[in-house]
C-alpha cells in the first residue's frame, strides 16, 4: 500500500499544477492581452502577441474615464471604511461589553445586509433616493449605502475585539485613577487596534470591489473601477482594454488582502493589550 | 436591567444596528409596497394585485425563476462537493499544505468581474482552451463556448469563485474534529466513505449548511456572471429586475425583487433542512 506521505506528495504536485493552470494561465493571458500593440492584432496562430507595447495602458490612462473612476473608487473606499468604523463602534461596544437580553439576536440582525441580495438593496435604495430627492449627489448616496451594507463586517470584527479587552486592565487603570479617556487609551485601544485596522481594510476592499450599488445608484454618469470594467466587458468589448482594467482592479486588492491576513493573524489579545 | 441601562444600550445600538435595520428594512419595505402598486414614483399609487397577476403570466418571469434556481442550487452543491475532500485532505498540516491551501483560496481575492473576464479569455473562440483541444486532436475546429445554452460557463465561474469560500468554512469545521473520534471509527471498522458519512459529515453539518446557503443566495442573485458569460436567450432574476428598473417599470422590478428574496429565504430553509434530513439520526 502507498504510504500516506507518498500519497500526499503526489496529490500535492497534481493539485499544485492544477491550481497553477487555473490561476497562472488566465492571468498570463490577461497580462499579454494588455500588452498587445494595436499596430498588429494578436491572431490565433501566434503564441505571444506579435508586437508588445504599453500603448493600451497609456491609451486607457489618457482617453478613458479610468482616471475619474480611480479617483472615485479611491475616495469612496477610505470614506466608506471610516464611516463604517465610526458608525459601528458604539454597537460593537454594546455587543462586546454589555450583557443585555436579546444580544445574540442583535448580533444576527446586524448581518442583515449580507442576506438581502445586493441588487434588491440597490434598486430600492435608488427608489428611496428619488422619493426624497437625494439622487443628485451620487457620491454621497453610494458612500452612505456602502457604509451601511458593509457595516456587518466592522461590527463583527470590532465586537470580537471589544470582547477581548481584558477587564483587569480596565479595572487596573481605574484603580490607578485614570480618567475615562485615559482608560480608553491604555486599556481599550491597544486591544482594539488590530480589529480597527482589519475593519478599515476589509470595508475598503469590499467598497473598491462593490458593483451592484455603484452600478445602479451611480449610472449613468458616476463611474467606479468595477462599473467601468463592466462597461468594457459589455457592449463595447475591447479585449486589451478590459485586460488593462482587470489588472488594475485585481493587483492592489491582492496586496491589501495579504496585509489583512497578517493583521488578522497578529490579532492576538495577549500580545496586543500591552502586557501579556 | 434598569430603564437607564436600556436607554444606554439602545443609544449605542442606534448608529450601527439601528441604521442597518432602518436602511435594509426600508429597501425591503419599498420593494414589497411597490410590487403592490404603492409608493409609485410617478402616477397614482394604490393597492393592486395587477403587477403580480401580469408578471405571473409572463414566460420570461417563470423562465428567469427556473434559471436562477438552477444556477443557485447547482453552484452551491458543486462548490461544497469539491471543497469537502480538499478540506479533509488539508485537515492535518503537511509539507506544502499551507501553499496549496493559499493557492486554492486565491480566487477569493479575485473580483467577480475580473474572474469573468479571465474566463471568457480562456474559452474564447481563438482562446487557449480551443487551441489546446485542437492541438490534442480532440476537436476538429474551434468551438463557440462563450454564452453556452446550458450556462455551463456561469456554473464554472460560480464554482471557481465560491469553492474557496466553502473550503474556508469546511476546513475550520473539519479541523475541529479530534483524532480520537476518527481513530475510534476506524478501529470499529468504518471505511473511508463510512467515516465521512457517519462521523465527518454530521460533525461539520453547520459549516456545510452555512456554505450551501450563502453560496446559494449569492448565485441565485447573480447578475454580472450571467450578463457576461451566461446564455443570451435567458435572463436571471437580478438581470430581469435591472432590465425593468432601467425601463422605469419600478413595480415590475419590485415584483421580481420580492420573488428573489422569497426564493432566497425559502431556498435557505430547504438547504438548511436537507443535510439534517439526509443525516437523520446522526446529527446531535
Amino acid at each position: 500500500m502507498m504510504s500516506a506521505q507518498r500519497f500526499n506528495r503526489i496529490l500535492l504536485v497534481l493539485l499544485l499544477s492544477l491550481t497553477a493552470i487555473w490561476l497562472i494561465v488566465p492571468f498570463t493571458m490577461a497580462v499579454m492581452w494588455s500588452l498587445v500593440d494595436p499596430s498588429e492584432p494578436w491572431t490565433a496562430d501566434r503564441l505571444v502577441p506579435p508586437v508588445i507595447s504599453l500603448h493600451r495602458w497609456r491609451d486607457m490612462w489618457e482617453n478613458s474615464s479610468l482616471k475619474t473612476a480611480l479617483v472615485n473608487s479611491y475616495l469612496l473606499a477610505p470614506s466608506a471604511a471610516l464611516a463604517a468604523l465610526t458608525l459601528s463602534m458604539p454597537t460593537a461596544f454594546a455587543l462586546g461589553r454589555i450583557r443585555f437580553p436579546g444580544r445574540e439576536a442583535a448580533k444576527i440582525l446586524a448581518l442583515l445586509p449580507l442576506i438581502v441580495p445586493p441588487f434588491v438593496t440597490s434598486i430600492f435604495f435608488t427608489s428611496l433616493l428619488y422619493q426624497i430627492g437625494l439622487h443628485h449627489w451620487r457620491f454621497g448616496a453610494i458612500l452612505f449605502a456602502h457604509a451601511i451594507v458593509f457595516m456587518p463586517y466592522s461590527i463583527r470584527i470590532l465586537t470580537v475585539s471589544f470582547e477581548q479587552v481584558r477587564a483587569d486592565h480596565v479595572d487596573a487603570a481605574r484603580d490607578l485613577g485614570a480618567s475615562t479617556w485615559a482608560r480608553w487609551k491604555v486599556a481599550y485601544l491597544p486591544a482594539l487596534k488590530p480589529g480597527i485596522f482589519a475593519s478599515l481594510l476589509i470595508v475598503f476592499i469590499q467598497s473598491i470591489e462593490e458593483f451592484a450599488i455603484a452600478f445602479v445608484v451611480g449610472s449613468p454618469d458616476f463611474t467606479t473601477i468595477p462599473t467601468l470594467l463592466y462597461g468594457t466587458l459589455g457592449q463595447d468589448f475591447v479585449r486589451p482594454n478590459a485586460a488593462v482594467l482587470s489588472l488594475i482592479l485585481v493587483v492592489p486588492n491582492v496586496l491589501l488582502m495579504l496585509i489583512l491576513e497578517r493583521l488578522l493573524k497578529s490579532a492576538n489579545p495577549a500580545l496586543n493589550s500591552g502586557k501579556g | 436591567m434598569t430603564l437607564r441601562k436600556w436607554l444606554f444600550v439602545l443609544a449605542l445600538l442606534t448608529p450601527g444596528l439601528g441604521l442597518i435595520v432602518a436602511f435594509i428594512g426600508v429597501a425591503v419595505y419599498i420593494a414589497i409596497a411597490q410590487s403592490f402598486g404603492l409608493y409609485n414614483l410617478s402616477g397614482e399609487s394604490g393597492f393592486s394585485l395587477e403587477f403580480w397577476v401580469k408578471m405571473l403570466d409572463r414566460k420570461v418571469f417563470s423562465r428567469a425563476i427556473a434559471y436562477s434556481v438552477y444556477i443557485g442550487v447547482l453552484s452551491a452543491f458543486l462548490s461544497v462537493l469539491f471543497a469537502y475532500p480538499l478540506a479533509i485532505w488539508l485537515r492535518k498540516p503537511f509539507p506544502g499544505s499551507l501553499t496549496i491551501g493559499a493557492m486554492l483560496k486565491a480566487p477569493l481575492l479575485v473580483h467577480g468581474l475580473v474572474a469573468a473576464f479571465l474566463f471568457i479569455n480562456v474559452i474564447a473562440y481563438h482562446g487557449v482552451l480551443n487551441q489546446l483541444m485542437q492541438g490534442l486532436g480532440i476537436w476538429d475546429g474551434p468551438k463557440r463556448l462563450q454564452n453556452d445554452r446550458n450556462a455551463i460557463g456561469v456554473i464554472v465561474l460560480q464554482t471557481w469563485k465560491n469553492m474557496p469560500f466553502a473550503l474556508l468554512l469546511l476546513t475550520g469545521a473539519v479541523q475541529a474534529i479530534s483524532d480520537d473520534v476518527l481513530h475510534a471509527a476506524r478501529d470499529l471498522g468504518a471505511g473511508g466513505f463510512d467515516r465521512f458519512r457517519k462521523v465527518i459529515a454530521p460533525l461539520t453539518v453547520s459549516a456545510m449548511q452555512a456554505a450551501l446557503i450563502i453560496i446559494f443566495i449569492g448565485a441565485l442573485a447573480d447578475f454580472s456572471f450571467q450578463v457576461i458569460a451566461g446564455p443570451t436567450n435567458r435572463q436571471s432574476l437580478a438581470q430581469l429586475m435591472v432590465f425593468y428598473k432601467s425601463g422605469g417599470r419600478w413595480n415590475d422590478a419590485a415584483v421580481v425583487g420580492v420573488t428573489l428574496m422569497g426564493i432566497a429565504i425559502l431556498g435557505s430553509v430547504l438547504l438548511a433542512a436537507l443535510p439534517r434530513m439526509t443525516l437523520r439520526g446522526r446529527v446531535a
